[in-house]
């Protein structure tokens, strides 16, 4: 059932080749959707493209293995060639580097670059061709599988370059190699770049942009859902109306982790309200277990359906690559979200059908609320005897309403005021204008 | 002089008209140099001769210029035109730089450029005209000498002149980056430039010139051949028997061309003649001379704007032109474009050498354009609920089956702007229509077309998709529009509301569309309305009631969707618009049936309304909001009335199921709304009925809750389930909802299964104080109306221009608030103030 919501193959298409091993390795280790030998076949035909010769040869041994037989590769000839190709470019690129480690350099260097790199041309007869040969032997160590190697290359690169295309594309492939190297750290501040740059970069059409966001969304998935801070950043970038933009017209796939970013992120509960509007929106384009939940629980007010999904989330948050480690807390933080609603419409409840609701047993659920009033403050008693929950309702004091409903009114006709007397005075100012220059009327 | 010679010339127009065109020619000249005029014209008489000829044929031409040898001249007298003007601005040019006016030079400049604009298409052809280069280069010059001037003189210039020199200085810089090329040949050798200009103008007249002669001893001999036709030989007015045969086949067509447009042609008679020449025609190359002048000889009947061409010319124009297109078919070494060369002898019958194609002057686009434009205008003009009608619309697909033959031709020589053009006509054809007719459309359209031009069959949608998106991708951006348009409501008649919604609000056509011209904002309109009542269709009644709102709140549907004339208010409507408007009218075919549209939008607006209504009298905050103006107005109305009978129209039936719903009947609401026969136009009508009893039953649940909340301190679920006849998840999930957006102060109890509602129960100086907070907040917002009534807004005014069209002007004040709508409207203006405001406050604490 779960394979109609596996989202690897909407996504791939969005990533690079080197990071879609993860995703498939990932499919293959926990055994699910497709058959194992399809996806070792797949990973085999992917790795073809790139010169990690090594890994070919692996997935190749493999595939034999496993009762396949792929077309014969000659790996030697080919080994030899990307090893003369990767010593030729490090050869190149090692002249650069040895002038940029060179402490006295490190420290003539200054902010602006084009200083920079006049100092270099002048002093050590660098040229732009050479940096240049960074970026290359960054490309090329990245697509051999080095990809810390590949993640220094560029760095350096993008310090020296003013190329701007370059550059962008050195700072795509920064945050790969950072990404696969798992240094999320390095790999978060690349996505804040990266952001800034694609949104400041003018783009010679708005759908290249959407092309580059939409890339982007793919891409800052691993870092965000790896990261600690992860999940604040992905709420904040996502929910920017050109990314909303962005996820609404080519991926409406994204919506998944939106919700579920959302859902594990208590701070802002706010936000519930914003996504609740884009998840009926796209209700149409796009729905999974993740997004019905948000929909059965917040716009249909279906407590039993958002029980059902919810079981029905746990089991795709499970099987999802990039959710799979926050599963816990999304459900944890579900049932939150939902008693929380529960509680706010009703007034008497019966804990063992609130247990039922949440999917735990009558002393868990019990549990649970107690441990709800506590930590949410929500104004509720249990009855013992009962056996039920009851809410305080709390309505504004009159009071409240009134001293809200004044607190405006004097700074708005102060607005008021100081707007007449501007006019005012710009009347003035123009009749004296005219008394002085009449001819320019006339 | 001239009016001397209008008299003169209508007795002899034949030997007239001979003279016309080369004096036409030798007249152009005149004004691409006006030096030499003198030098070419033979005698005095014949100089003013030229002017009279030139006006008249002139005007004539401006009613129709279709025909392929009047193109030639319309081409060449633009051009003149054109160019006249490029010059008249260069001259001042070089005045203004003498006196060192340089506000007049920027003037100008601007004045020159504009007229380089307008002849691009001349230009592409002939090259940009050399006495511009000449005077861009030289300007550059003397600016960059201006500003050494300046940068040293003691007496500076004025600030006006030295900020149109600066500007000067950059518009120049980018200008000229344009023709580097030409400016450096320029530069080159300045005097020899100038000279080659002289050349190419001193070479026209001469081979003019010696065709002379001859042209004139041969029409001599049979100038008499617009005689009067008599059977098998045609004898001349003098009597004289007027043979037409191979040889004399171009000069009578010549002949007859040239006739065009001249006030006392005898239409009929021309058709004829060229009727009996297309007989003779043999060759490929005659038969398409002879078709082109046939076609746009029979266009020139219709004439005006209210008439319409009768319908067996229609179809003979019709038979022509299908007849042109399968000689264009089959000898493909043919072509007819518009920038063809001009033939320098038309007498001589052309054939393709090898390889090559026969260019011919013609334009085929605009055949169809015309044939098109005339079979709407009888459509527009002939009685719809006649059979005369329905004869009439079985023409279209003969001319539907023409477009897409032509399309064929245009992608053939790759003519990308007619290709879009006429693909927009083939859209147009389409776009209104269910996919089962676009089917049968083109199924018929495909047996008439021959077969190599037929393509297979393919499903609706997917064709209205490629038509459009060839449009998308090639068109000019007002094509886009309309496609664009086209677009959604072809998406929105098939029911995929979402597909439409996104399409409009990804074009972000919303926010420009009061700019655009009429008939436009008119498709607008009506993909907007459809869009609606597919909304409507599809059950989600809000996103139907704002898509109609913009239209049907305002009253003046009929006006909005071009279906009928809106109602002479206080004579504000000159004749001149109304023609306009009349014009513009939709075929009543196309029409979208009113009446339905008024339906839809009354039974949203009852669905949305009567609910809130309900819940402004316990919320005082709601009291302000109202939905639908048109609504409220109407149910106001019936509720006034002292007797109600039993509803007969349709607004009757709504208004009635409307106090039913109120009253919380909701059975009798729906029974009412059930009789509205005009829901039998709706596809599925009684899937709709049940949608609307459904949704009856929710609001009718809603409506009972806020109206009555005050009543009760607990209600029974499964009471309200019984009552509503709904079930009780969906009754529970309505309250929860209710109970979460605030609307109604209540809890559910879930242990006995009911719904408790709090009451706060204010005492008298609480609602007092209340009532005080609001009447001071209420002042304060009429204080706020009144500034900004009486804050003219910024922006407004300059668009207010006196070149602005009078009732272009105020059809687009119009049309931009059914744009906007009443969200946009209303809370525009009031942010709009704020925002005002902030900024003052800004400013003053600087």
């Amino acid at each position: 059932m779960a394979a109609q919501y596996d989202l690897t193959s909407k996504m791939i298409p969005f990533l690079d080749q080197h990071l879609v091993f993860p995703l498939l390795e990932f499919l293959e280790i926990n055994e699910l959707f497709y058959s194992p030998s399809s996806l070792l076949e797949a990973r085999y035909e992917l790795s073809l493209k790139t010169n990690m010769i090594d890994f070919i040869d692996k997935l190749h041994g493999d595939l034999v293995n496993a009762g396949v037989a792929p077309g014969s590769i000659e790996s030697a000839k080919r080994r030899e060639e990307i090893l003369e190709k990767l010593e030729a470019s490090q050869s190149e690129a090692r002249k650069v580097l040895d002038v940029i480690e060179n402490p006295d350099v490190i420290a003539a260097l200054r902010q602006d670059k084009l200083q920079n790199l006049q100092f270099l041309k002048d002093n050590y007869g660098m040229t732009p061709e050479m940096i240049q040969t960074l970026y290359k032997f960054g490309q090329f160590q990245y697509s051999c599988g080095n990809y810390g190697g590949a993640a220094d290359m560029l760095y350096h690169y993008r310090v020296l370059s003013t190329d701007d295309n370059l550059g962008l594309s050195a700072l795509w492939g920064k945050l790969a190699s950072e990404i696969l190297v798992g240094n999320w750290e390095v790999a978060f501040e690349a996505v804040q770049e990266l952001k800034e740059n694609i949104d400041k970069t003018h783009f010679p059409s708005a759908l290249h942009q959407l092309e580059q966001r939409t890339w982007f969304l793919h891409w800052s998935l691993f870092v965000f859902f790896n990261h600690p801070k992860g999940r604040d950043a992905v709420v904040d970038l996502f929910l920017q109306p050109a990314y909303i933009n962005t996820i609404q017209t080519s991926c409406p796939w994204i919506l998944r982790y939106l919700t579920a970013a959302v859902i594990t992120n208590k701070r802002r509960k706010t936000l519930v309200k914003d996504l609740v509007k884009i998840i009926e929106h796209e209700s149409y384009q796009y729905r999974d277990p993740v997004t019905e939940f948000v929909e059965a629980l917040y716009i249909s007010f279906d407590f039993d359906l958002a029980k059902k999904k919810l079981v029905e989330c746990e089991e795709v948050l499970e099987n999802d690559f990039f959710l799979v480690a926050v599963q816990e807390e999304f459900i944890q933080n579900a049932r939150c979200f939902i008693s929380e609603t529960y509680c706010r419409i009703h007034q008497k409840i019966d804990v063992a059908e609130l247990s039922q609701t949440l999917n735990m047993s009558k002393e868990e659920g019990e549990k649970w609320i107690v441990n709800l009033i506590r930590d949410t403050r929500v104004d509720a008693k249990i009855d013992y005897k009962e056996n039920t929950v009851l809410m305080n309702t709390n309505t504004t004091s009159v009071y409240q309403q009134i001293i809200e409903r004044t607190k405006g009114l004097s700074f708005r006709s102060q607005v008021l005021a100081t707007s007449i007397e501007k006019r005012e005075a710009a009347q003035a100012k123009a009749i004296q204008h005219e008394k002085n220059h009449p001819s320019t009327e006339a | 002089m001239s009016r001397f010679f209008r008299a003169g010339e209508s007795d002899s127009d034949d030997t007239e008209s001979d003279y016309s065109e080369e004096l036409s020619a030798s007249d152009s000249e005149d004004h691409s140099n006006s030096s030499d005029s003198d030098s070419d014209s033979d005698s005095d008489d014949q100089a003013a001769d030229k002017k009279g000829v030139r006006n008249r044929f002139l005007g004539g031409d401006l009613s129709d210029s279709d025909s392929e040898n009047d193109v030639v001249r319309v081409i060449r007298s633009t051009r003149d035109k054109r160019f006249e003007e490029i010059e008249q601005a260069v001259t001042a040019i070089t005045n203004g730089q003498k006196i060192n006016d340089w506000v007049s030079v920027q003037n100008e400049f601007d004045r020159a450029n504009k007229g380089v604009q307008k002849a691009a298409g001349i230009i592409a052809q002939t090259g940009v005209p050399k006495f511009y280069i000449k005077a861009v280069a030289d300007l550059e010059k003397a600016i960059q000498a201006a500003l050494d001037k300046e940068k040293t003189a003691s007496k500076k210039m004025n600030a006006s002149n030295a900020k149109a020199l600066n500007s000067m200085k950059q518009k120049i810089k980018k200008n000229n980056r344009l023709y580097e090329k030409e400016i450096q040949e320029y530069e080159k050798d300045p005097e020899h430039y100038a000279a080659e200009e002289e050349e190419v103008v001193e070479a026209k007249p001469k081979t003019k010139k010696t065709k002379k002669p001859l042209s004139d001893s041969e029409d001599d001999k049979d100038s008499e051949g617009e005689g009067e036709d008599d059977g098998f030989t045609p004898v001349g007015a003098g009597g004289k028997s007027v043979e037409l045969n191979q040889e004399n086949l171009f000069k009578k067509l010549r002949e007859v061309s040239e006739a065009r447009g001249k006030k006392n042609t005898n239409r009929e008679e021309q058709v004829r003649i060229l009727e009996r020449l297309l007989v003779i025609a043999n060759t490929p190359y005659q038969k398409i001379r002879v078709l082109l002048s046939l076609i746009s000889a029979q266009f020139d009947f219709a004439i005006g704007l209210s008439g319409y061409m009768n319908l067996p010319l229609w179809k003979n124009a019709e038979k022509h032109l299908n007849s042109l297109l399968t000689i264009l078919e089959s000898n493909t070494g043919y072509a007819v474009k518009e920038d063809a060369p001009e033939e320098d002898d038309s007498d001589k019958d052309r054939s393709p050498q090898d390889g090559e194609t026969v260019l011919i002057q013609g334009s085929i686009v605009a055949f169809v354009d015309r044939l098109d434009d005339e079979f709407t205008k009888s459509l527009q003009n002939i009685d719809p609920h006649t059979t005369d009608y329905v004869d009439r619309l079985k023409d279209e697909v003969g001319l539907y089956t023409i477009i897409v033959r032509s399309l064929a031709y245009f992608s053939r020589l790759e003519a990308t702007d007619a290709i879009c053009r006429t693909t927009m006509r083939r859209l147009e054809h389409l776009y209104f229509k269910p996919e089962a007719v676009i089917v049968a459309v083109e199924n018929v359209a495909n047996g008439l077309l021959p077969s190599h031009v037929a393509k297979p069959n393919q499903d609706a949608s997917n064709l209205i998709h490629d038509l459009c998106v060839y449009l998308y991708k090639n068109a000019s951006s007002l094509l886009r529009t309309r496609a664009m348009l086209c677009h959604i409501y072809h998406h929105a008649l098939h029911n995929r509301f979402f597909v439409a919604r996104d399409m409009i609000l990804m074009s972000h056509l919303q926010d420009t569309i009061h700019q655009a011209d009429v008939t436009t904002q008119i498709l607008h309109n009506r993909a907007m309305v459809q869009l609606g009542l597919c909304a409507f269709r599809e059950g989600m009644i809000k996103e139907a009631q704002s898509c109609l709102q913009d239209i049907s709140g305002t009253g003046r549907v009929k006006e909005l969707l071009a279906q009928g004339l809106s109602p002479q208010r206080h004579g504000t409507t000159s004749p001149e618009q109304e023609k306009l408007e009349r014009q513009r009218q939709l075929p009543f075919h196309m029409h979208i049936n009113l009446e339905l549209l008024e339906c839809v939008y009354l039974t949203c607006s009852m669905l949305l309304e009567i609910p809130s209504m309900a819940a402004a009298d316990t919320n005082p905050e709601n009291r302000k909001r109202v939905i639908s103006k048109p609504f409220r107005r109407m149910l106001d109305y019936n509720s006034r009335q002292v007797f109600t009978g039993p509803p007969e129209n349709t607004r009757d039936h709504i208004m009635g199921a409307a106090k039913a719903l109120a009253a919380g009947e909701w059975q009798k609401s729906v029974e009412l709304i059930n009789a509205i026969k005009i829901w039998d136009l709706m596809p599925e009508a009684n899937k709709i009925k049940e949608m609307l009893g459904h949704k009856i039953q929710e609001e009718g649940l809603r409506t009972y809750l806020f109206s009555n909340a005050s009543y009760y301190s607990s209600v029974g679920l499964e009471q309200l389930a019984k009552m509503f006849e709904l079930p009780l998840n969906n009754v529970v999930s309505i309250v929860s909802k209710m109970i979460w957006n605030e609307e109604l102060s209540a809890s559910i109890d879930q242990v006995s299964n009911v719904v408790v509602l709090h009451h706060v129960q204010l005492t008298q100086l609480q609602s007092l104080a209340m009532a005080f907070a609001e009447k001071a907040s209420g002042f304060v917002e009429g204080n706020e109306k009144l500034l900004e009534s009486k804050t003219p807004q910024q922006g407004e005014r300059p668009k207010k221009g006196p070149n602005a069209n009078k009732d272009q002007a105020s059809g687009k004040q119009q049309q931009q608030q059914r744009t906007m709508g009443p969200r946009g409207s209303s809370r525009g203006g009031r942010n709009q103030f704020n925002n005002g405001l902030g900024n003052s406050v800004r400013g003053g604490r600087k």
